[in-house]
């Protein structure tokens, strides 16, 4: 309880942040955790495009929903930036850009179309967002030299996702 | 004076999670050395700011050690000594975000 609400304090005026970080890489990036995110902003947009199709919009519960779905579509969508960042800052080295030299141009679009996933209820923006960040998984697992395989996310919107084919 | 920080990152883990708030008591030069253990936040010339357990007070200096409690945390060989006169402060209380097996 007492955690939401110094939670929720953090939302409107962020604190200060302390790192309490590993430096000695522990080597475990993925970037399915990016993919889930982003694949998260999508539902949020098909559920807030639903609700509107309906006729209770005037209903106390439809602002209640609908301001549910933006704050996860909001968190979300910055969570899989943040977690493309960890990758590209932390994992991505020069001869990696030297072999997929269209990557610095990939993150660089992954980061515009997720502003626009939070900005908007785009959905086509929000699908822009999945499939660069598929793009991205394809490249990394190919720098791990671990074969992928492309399949439906087995829950909704049930979009295509790129996967470790182990 | 008192701060609230949040934690980020996993070096103290399982402790303190990532996402986890503390409250922090200001440090001001001249009061006692802190206890080994205790959790401090101070400002890293590399790092940026930090937050790590006092490992040990260096003997005769203004300095000590600091270490996290995870097997990847920095090394407190690789942060070298921190000087007191970087500490911000020490924590003196954790607001933990909801843990899954609570």
């Amino acid at each position: 309880m007492f955690y939401k609400f110094i939670q929720t304090i953090d939302r409107f005026r962020p604190f200060l942040k302390a790192k309490a970080h590993c430096d000695v890489p522990c080597g475990i990036y993925d970037p399915i955790t990016a993919q889930i995110n982003a694949l998260t902003a999508v539902r949020m947009m098909d559920l807030m495009n639903g609700l509107a199709e309906g006729d209770e919009k005037s209903r106390v519960d439809f602002h209640n929903s609908i301001s549910r779905y933006i704050a996860v579509k909001e968190e979300h969508a910055e969570k899989a930036k943040h977690e493309i960042r960890v990758i590209w800052g932390d994992f991505i080295k020069d001869a990696h850009v030297e072999k997929y030299p269209e990557l610095p141009a990939l993150v660089h679009k992954i980061m515009q179309f997720g502003s626009k996933s939070r900005q908007t209820a785009d959905r086509d923006a929000g699908l822009a967002f999945v499939d660069a960040i598929n793009q991205f998984a394809e490249i990394f697992w190919a720098i791990k030299d671990i074969k992928i395989k492309r399949a439906k996310a087995p829950y909704a919107p049930a979009l295509e996702m790129v996967y470790p084919d182990l | 004076m008192l701060k609230i920080i949040k934690v980020t990152g996993n070096s103290l883990s399982p402790f303190f999670l990532p996402g986890d708030y503390v409250l922090v008591s200001s440090y001001r030069p001249g009061y006692k050395k802190l206890h080994a253990g205790t959790v401090v936040v101070f400002q890293h010339t590399e790092f940026g700011r930090l937050i790590k357990r006092v490992h040990t007070n260096f003997p005769g200096t203004e300095n000590m050690k600091v270490a996290g409690s995870h097997a990847n945390s920095i090394s407190s060989h690789k942060l070298d000594l921190i000087p007191y006169a970087d500490l911000i402060g020490k924590v003196i209380f954790h607001i933990k975000q909801p843990r899954t097996s609570d």
